[in-house]
């Protein structure tokens, strides 16, 4: 998948629940996208509950989550199954 | 410093640090549990929330029983209407602030800067109660309960053991079901995840040492208050003087240890309440710090939308307020107050499921943006 479909959007920092709200919110508007397999999603954040429930609920719903530690937060990136 | 009173300070030093740690490693929101109940229908917390609570009924009577310590723990006092009333706003400033009160110090300690903002509110929350105490006692006593009990056993002039251990088995058994059904297990994908059930099992045993050491489960809201009254003392020692609030002394209790008695209220003095609480708050933040460093996870994100900035300092402001009006806080009430089947807590309790619903839908429709910004 290149880089360039991919969205990025950086939730470091955010008030609990604010990170998994919005990825939910985004997966929903981008649910076409992702299904397609033409992109991707990726979340930053340094909320440990909210990625471990981003990866929970994505998965959840049959998206492909990749969970991986950069520099003192995650990324999660997500695509379709 | 008597010898008593410096194992007093070390333990609770100790107990905080291993409470901040335990809760940066699992998460363990309690403001998130009843949240997201509402928000996401998820449960996963609140049933670990159960094994703490029915635990803890067992482990505190026992400690009861062995005649070391005195149930009910100081400061709790016959039910009244207030504490359903303190429980409801609590439960919305919890989740508009983004953790409760002692959630906000281990978010703090692990360099969130909107629990630096709901620490904030908290203190000028708490601090602004002592204008209006003398109004929100009255009304306490007015919406008081028919009854000088403190806990269920003691309404029902019952044996505790009678009413906890049951209670506790039964609360213990429906944990081992959703073990059974691994319903209490989530996927941990982030370093050095701890399951919310370990978390919570830490949690009752640091909860019982402090009943053994402290003679009273975890609580840190009089200290809020206190640091307000500091801070105002700085400014107008005559203004502190002069509120009543300030001159209370609703701590007078003999601890477990020895040492006489001690005593202390939500005023500046360094008093009983800063010698229980200080240590708890320090040791939380610290362990929370160490947790986060130690999985090099330890940053601090000032750039913030400015709708969770000010979400962040009214549910601050909300809780600290709420949290004297109650009185205390849901860790009190919750981890220590329910497993003594306190009548303040359960009041407490039931405000506070309908204000994190409340929260949950102030937050949803006030503070979220329609998509990230």
């Amino acid at each position: 998948m290149s880089s360039t479909s991919c969205k990025q959007v950086d939730l470091r920092g955010q008030i609990c629940p604010s990170t998994l709200l919005i990825a939910l919110r985004e997966v929903n508007s981008h649910k076409e996208l992702l299904r397609s397999g033409e992109g991707c999603l990726v979340f930053l954040s340094d909320n440990r509950s909210s990625v471990t429930h981003i990866s929970d609920a994505v998965s959840s719903m049959g998206y492909r989550v990749e969970v991986n530690k950069e520099e003192g937060h995650y990324r999660v990136a997500i695509c379709g199954a | 410093m008597q010898t008593p009173l410096i194992i007093m300070l070390a333990v609770g030093l100790l107990l905080g640090f291993g409470a901040g740690y335990v809760m940066h490693r699992s998460d363990y929101c309690v403001a998130g549990m009843f949240r997201d109940l509402f928000l996401f229908r998820r449960t996963l917390l609140l049933k670990t929330l159960v094994l703490l609570v029915g635990l803890s009924l067992v482990l505190f009577e026992l400690v009861r029983l062995s005649g070391l310590v005195t149930v009910p723990f100081p400061f709790f006092g016959p039910p009244s209407g207030v504490n359903l009333v303190g429980g409801f706003l609590f439960g919305i400033g919890m989740v508009l602030a983004g953790g409760c009160v002692v959630g906000t110090l281990y978010k703090l300690g692990a360099g969130r800067f909107p629990s630096l903002l709901a620490l904030v509110g908290l203190i000028v929350g708490s601090t602004l109660y002592a204008f209006i105490h003398p109004a929100w006692a009255a009304f306490s006593r007015m919406f008081a309960l028919p009854t000088k009990a403190v806990t269920l056993p003691q309404l029902l002039s019952l044996p505790p053991w009678l009413l906890t251990i049951p209670t506790g088995c039964l609360l213990l058994g429906c944990v081992v079901v959703w073990f059974r059904q691994g319903t209490l297990r989530q996927n941990g994908v982030v370093d050095g995840y701890l399951q919310p059930w370990q978390a919570a099992l830490w949690l009752a045993l640091i909860g019982t040492v402090s009943v053994l050491v402290l003679g009273m489960p975890m609580g840190i809201t009089t200290s809020y208050s206190k640091a307000g009254a500091v801070a105002l003392q700085a400014f107008s020692p005559e203004l502190v003087a002069g509120i009543p609030y300030f001159q209370l002394q609703p701590l007078n209790y003999l601890p477990p240890l020895g040492g006489g008695p001690l005593t202390g209220g939500p005023g500046p003095a360094l008093d009983g309440v800063a010698l229980v609480q200080f240590p708890l708050i320090i040791g939380i933040a610290a362990g929370s710090a160490l947790s986060a460093l130690l999985l090099g996870e330890w940053r601090m994100h000032l750039r913030l939308p400015w709708r969770q900035v000010v979400s962040a300092l009214l549910g601050g402001l909300l809780m600290g307020l709420a949290s004297r009006m109650a009185p205390a806080c849901n860790i009190w009430h919750l981890f220590g107050g329910l497993p003594i089947l306190a009548m303040q807590s359960l009041l407490f309790l039931a405000g506070l499921l309908p204000g994190a619903w409340l929260g949950g839908l102030l937050l949803n429709r006030l503070v979220m943006p329609a998509v990230a910004e």
